[in-house]
C-alpha cells in the first residue's frame, strides 16, 4: 500500500474513532471509561496521518524524495486490514449484544466468586416502594445475601426478554472491558401473564419480588422473581452492565 | 520496443533509487552489458526515479496505485451499504461483527499508545542510554527487564510495538522478548482488576504476578540459550536514523505512523479472528470439566489462546467460570496475555512469520506450566 493511501485510510480510521467516541455508538462495544481512550486515540491518529501527508506534500513540491522511499521494501499489503473496522463502524455499526449472546450462553448465572463478596454482607436497600437495582446487584443480593435484604421487598429490574428452555428469562449482558467479554446475568419471570409473552430481546423495566428459596445451586443461581407490573421500553443507550 | 524495455530494467538493477523488484530476466540479462548500461543510464534514473512517472518511462503500462483500488472499495461499499447490512442479519454474525468492532476499538488506544512511546524510544533514547538501563550480563538483564513490564500499563496491543523498538535500538533480544511477555501481566492495572475479581483470594493475585513474571523469564532465558538472531526479521533491527533537535520529531512522527500501520492490519487480522472463535467456541465445552483437574488446565489454556480477552478482562471472566477448579481458572489468566490469536497476529506483523511460529507455541507450553506451579505453590495445591 503506498504511503499517500496508508495516510488517507489513517485519517479514515482516526475519523471513526472520534466519530463513535463523539456519539454514543461507543457504548454498544466498550464500557464508558473507554470514551477518553477512543478520542485521545483517534485525535493522534488523525494527526500522524495528517502531519505525514502535509509534510510529504511540502517535499513532493521541493523535489525531495520522501521519507521511506529509499529503501526497497516491499510495501505490505497488510494495512488494508485497516479498512474493515472502518466500514464496519461507518456504514454498518453493528448493535449492541442482546438475546442472542444470551440464547448462546450456558444456562445459569455464573456468580460463584464474581459478585459475592466473601462476608456475605450487604448494604441495606434504598428506601422507596420500588428502588432501582442493577441485575447484577439484584442476582448477588439473591445469591449471597445471608441478611435477606430482598425479602419481601419489591424492586426495579431492567433488561430484555429471552426465551429458552421453555422458560422466560429477563437478562442483561454485562461487561468489562468490551462486548467480547460480555457475560450474561439472568432472572426467571414467574407468574408475569402477559411479559412473559413478548418475544426475546424485548427490552422491560419492571417492578418484582424474589420468590424466596430460589437463586440456589440447584438452578444455577437463577432467582425466580414474580411480575407485578411491567412496562415496555426503548433499548437504552448503556445497554450493557458494568 | 522490447529492447527499449529491457534495457531500461537492466537500468533498474543497478540504480539505488528504484522502488521496484528487478525483473528477474533483465537481471540475468545485465550480467554482460552491466558497466556500460550503469554508465549510460545513471544520468536517467536521478533522485526522481521514485515518480509515478518512472512506471511509463520503462515501457509498462501504468499500475493502478493503491490510492485507486482503494477510493473503488470505498464507493462499492457505500453503493452496497444496504445488501451489506442485511447480510449481517443473522444472529451469528451478528455477535461476530459487534466483537469484532470491539475488539479492535478496545484495543486501537492501547495500539497507539504502544506506538507512540515506539516513536519517542526511536527519537529520544539512544541505543547506549538504553544500554546502561539493564545489567550487562543476559541472566541477570531479562528479570529485571521482565519486571519494568509492571510500569507499562495497558493491554498486550502497547507492548508489541515497544518491543520491537527496544530491539531495533539495541537492547538484547531476550531481554525485550521478557518484557513483551511481562508487560501485559503484571501491571498495577492487571493485579487489581484480579484482586477484584476474586475477593477473598489474595492468592490468585500472588500467583497471576509470579506465574507471568516466571513465563516471561524463563522466555528469555530460553532465547538467549537457543534463541537465534535471524529468526527475528531483519527490518526489526533497523535503527532509526540518529537526529538531533528538530529533526528527532519527524523521527518520532514517521516511527509512530508507519509502526501504527504496520501493526494495525495484524491487529484487526487478530480481532476478526477472536471474533469469529468467539461465537464458534460453544459454552458446552466449559461446562463437564469440572472434575477433570488436567484436561480443566489445557482446556483453559486453549481457550486462552482462542478468546484473545484484554489482559484487565480476561480475570472477570475468569471468575465467572465457578463450575472450575481455581487452577485451570489461573493457567487461563497466566496463558492469555502471554499468547493469544490476536497477539499471534500482532508478533508475526511486526517480528516475521518464522519467530511467531517458534515463540507463540513455546510460549503456550511455558506458560501453562508456569500457571500451574505457581498456582500450585501460591494457592496451596489443586483447589
Amino acid at each position: 500500500m503506498r504511503r499517500d493511501t496508508q495516510n488517507v485510510l489513517l485519517v479514515l480510521l482516526g475519523g471513526a474513532l472520534i466519530k463513535i467516541s463523539a456519539t454514543e455508538l461507543y457504548l454498544r462495544y466498550v464500557k464508558p471509561a473507554n470514551k477518553w481512550y477512543l478520542l485521545t486515540a483517534g485525535v493522534v491518529i488523525l494527526a500522524l496521518a495528517a502531519t505525514s501527508l502535509l509534510r510529504d506534500a511540502w517535499l513532493a513540491r521541493g523535489g525531495r524524495p520522501m521519507p521511506g522511499h529509499h529503501s526497497h521494501d516491499h510495501e505490505p499489503h497488510s494495512p488494508w486490514l485497516l479498512l474493515l473496522p472502518v466500514l464496519a463502524i461507518f456504514l454498518v455499526a453493528p448493535p449492541a449484544l442482546g438475546a442472542d449472546s444470551v440464547q448462546r450462553a450456558a444456562a445459569g448465572n455464573s456468580v460463584a466468586g464474581a459478585a459475592g463478596p466473601s462476608s456475605g454482607e450487604f448494604a441495606p436497600l434504598p428506601a422507596g416502594a420500588a428502588p432501582e437495582l442493577r441485575l447484577s446487584d439484584f442476582v448477588a443480593r439473591a445469591v449471597w445475601d445471608r441478611a435477606g435484604s430482598l425479602a419481601g421487598r419489591d424492586v426495579t429490574l431492567t433488561g430484555f426478554v429471552v426465551h429458552r428452555g421453555g422458560a422466560a428469562e429477563l437478562a442483561r449482558l454485562v461487561i468489562t472491558c468490551c462486548a467480547a467479554d460480555a457475560r450474561p446475568m439472568v432472572v426467571r419471570l414467574t407468574d408475569g401473564g402477559a411479559a412473559r409473552d413478548l418475544p426475546s430481546g424485548t427490552w422491560l423495566r419492571l417492578r418484582a419480588r424474589l420468590l424466596p428459596g430460589s437463586a440456589t445451586v440447584a438452578d444455577g443461581y437463577t432467582p425466580s422473581v414474580q411480575v407485578l407490573d411491567a412496562e415496555p421500553i426503548p433499548e437504552p443507550v448503556e445497554a450493557y452492565e458494568y | 520496443m522490447t529492447a527499449v524495455a529491457s534495457t531500461t530494467g537492466t537500468a533498474d538493477n543497478t540504480s539505488p533509487d528504484s522502488p521496484t523488484v528487478a525483473d528477474p530476466v533483465a537481471g540475468t540479462a545485465a550480467a554482460n552489458s552491466a558497466t556500460d548500461n550503469s554508465a549510460t543510464d545513471n544520468s536517467a534514473t536521478g533522485p526522481n526515479s521514485a515518480s509515478p512517472n518512472s512506471a511509463t518511462d520503462r515501457g509498462r503500462r501504468p499500475r493502478l496505485t493503491s490510492l485507486q483500488v482503494f477510493s473503488a472499495v470505498l464507493i462499492a461499499a457505500l453503493l452496497f451499504q444496504r445488501p451489506l447490512a442485511q447480510a449481517l442479519d443473522g444472529s451469528t454474525v451478528r455477535i461476530a461483527a459487534t466483537v469484532f468492532v470491539a475488539v479492535c476499538v478496545q484495543a486501537l488506544p492501547f495500539l497507539v499508545l504502544g506506538v507512540v512511546l515506539s516513536g519517542l524510544i526511536a527519537a529520544f533514547v539512544s541505543p547506549a542510554a538504553l544500554g546502561r538501563l539493564l545489567p550487562r550480563r543476559p541472566a541477570l538483564a531479562v528479570p529485571v527487564a521482565g519486571l519494568a513490564g509492571a510500569v507499562l500499563p495497558g493491554c498486550e496491543c502497547a507492548s508489541v510495538p515497544v518491543a520491537r523498538r527496544l530491539i531495533g535500538q539495541g537492547l538484547p533480544d531476550s531481554a525485550a522478548l521478557a518484557f513483551l511477555l511481562a508487560a501485559p501481566a503484571i501491571n498495577p492495572v492487571v493485579l487489581v482488576a484480579t484482586a477484584v475479581a476474586f475477593p477473598g483470594e489474595p492468592g490468585m493475585v500472588v500467583a497471576r504476578f509470579t506465574g507471568s513474571l516466571a513465563t516471561a523469564v524463563v522466555m528469555g532465558w530460553l532465547w538467549a540459550r537457543f534463541g537465534r538472531p535471524e529468526w527475528i526479521a531483519e527490518r526489526v533491527r533497523r535503527r532509526a536514523h540518529p537526529a538531533s533537535g528538530g529533526a528527532r520529531w519527524w523521527v518520532f512522527l514517521e516511527t509512530a505512523r508507519h509502526d501504527l500501520v504496520a501493526a494495525g492490519g495484524f491487529l484487526v487480522l487478530g480481532g476478526l479472528t477472536s471474533a469469529v472463535l468467539n461465537v464458534a467456541v460453544p459454552a458446552s465445552w466449559v461446562e463437564g470439566l469440572a472434575g477433570h483437574l488436567v484436561l480443566g488446565i489445557v482446556v483453559m489454556a486453549l481457550l486462552a489462546v482462542l478468546l484473545a480477552l484484554c489482559s484487565e478482562a480476561d480475570a472477570f471472566v475468569a471468575a465467572s467460570l465457578g463450575s472450575l477448579p481455581l487452577l485451570p481458572r489461573l493457567v487461563f489468566l497466566v496463558v492469555g496475555p502471554a499468547v493469544d490469536v490476536k497477539l499471534f497476529a500482532l508478533q508475526s506483523g511486526t517480528f516475521g512469520r518464522g519467530f511467531a511460529i517458534r515463540f507463540a507455541p513455546t510460549t503456550l507450553v511455558v506458560a501453562t506450566v508456569c500457571g500451574t506451579v505457581a498456582g500450585l505453590l501460591a494457592l496451596g495445591g489443586a483447589r
